[in-house]
């Protein structure tokens, strides 16, 4: 048994895969739909078999429910590890993208957050080295 | 052999797209060899839809008002929406939402049997896809309206006959 897979909602899938893709620098990896169903996730390309993201639309009204309530409340949707948080918070911030926090110390890492235009903040995490 | 494994599909037509805006529409036609009546049921009663449709419905798809909750079958992930049937004409229009997507019939009595047109709306990407898992489908119901019921092909059972 292995982690493979973890979900993120989305308000809508093709601005999603844009946003993944060519603003965080994201690689799509599976892209198919069964009637209204879209099973779409990308990977990282520093690790294309490594854990996938899956972009999951919000159609339940729970998932909106709950996607509202923890962007509401600060709290990120997924996290992302960098070993170049600074780096990267640039390089997405020329992209386009929102942070709704620069990249900031705290207890054990550089935290930096941002927004990802799909109903989710996203946070990137880069560990500090003892 | 069961008629299930003799199955290979029938050959392909009928199928169209509309593009309104970022908005795709799937258009397939399919005479098939039954009644305006039968074809109905076939498309709103759940018993019928679980031998031939993509989903499954809680409830008759019948009457316009009915709060129904359709589940897609065979996607990698459970996937349930509920739908409201805004019209239901039997046995000529029926129309709902599936998941975001719309979903409008139209029977129409000709010679021998029921000239059926779908609209339903599809993502750029998946149109080919879309109109092939239909057109098996219909294929299937077809059969079980004929009284050879072959069981639902879709999803995986469905893409194996990919070409």
């Amino acid at each position: 048994m292995r982690i493979k897979v973890t979900s993120v909602y989305v308000d809508d899938q093709d601005k999603a895969l844009r946003f993944y893709t060519e603003v965080l620098g994201l690689a799509k990896k599976t892209d198919f739909s069964q009637g209204p169903f879209r099973w779409l996730t990308v990977a990282s390309p520093e690790e294309p078999d490594g854990t996938e993201l899956q972009l999951a639309l919000n159609s339940n009204p729970a998932a909106k429910t709950y996607q509202q309530a923890i962007f509401q409340q600060g709290q990120p949707a997924a996290m992302f590890f960098t070993d170049d948080v600074k780096g990267d918070y640039e390089r997405i911030k020329a992209g386009g993208a929102e942070f709704t926090m620069p990249p900031t110390s705290v207890t054990g890492s550089t935290i930096a957050m941002l927004n990802d235009t799909c109903g989710n903040l996203i946070q990137l995490t880069q560990l500090m080295r003892w | 052999m069961t008629d299930r494994e003799q199955y290979t599909p029938g050959p392909a037509g009928g199928a169209q797209i509309r593009k309104e805006g970022e908005k795709w529409t799937l258009i397939l036609v399919r005479e098939l060899r039954h009644s305006p009546e039968k074809v109905w049921q076939a498309l709103t009663d759940p018993a019928h839809l679980r031998e031939w449709a993509p989903f499954d419905a809680d409830g008759s798809l019948g009457t316009a008002g009915a709060t129904v909750k359709l589940t897609t079958v065979g996607a990698p992930m459970p996937h349930v929406t509920e739908t409201t049937v805004s019209r239901a004409d039997p046995p000529r229009a029926l129309e709902y939402n599936w998941g975001g997507f719309d979903m409008r019939w139209e029977l129409e009595a000709i010679a021998g049997g029921t000239r059926v047109t779908l609209w339903t709306n599809i993502g750029r990407r998946f149109i080919a896809m879309g109109a092939a898992g239909w057109h098996i489908c219909f294929d299937v119901l077809d059969r079980l309206l004929a009284g050879q019921p072959i069981g639902r092909l879709v999803g995986p059972e469905a893409m194996k006959f990919g070409g």
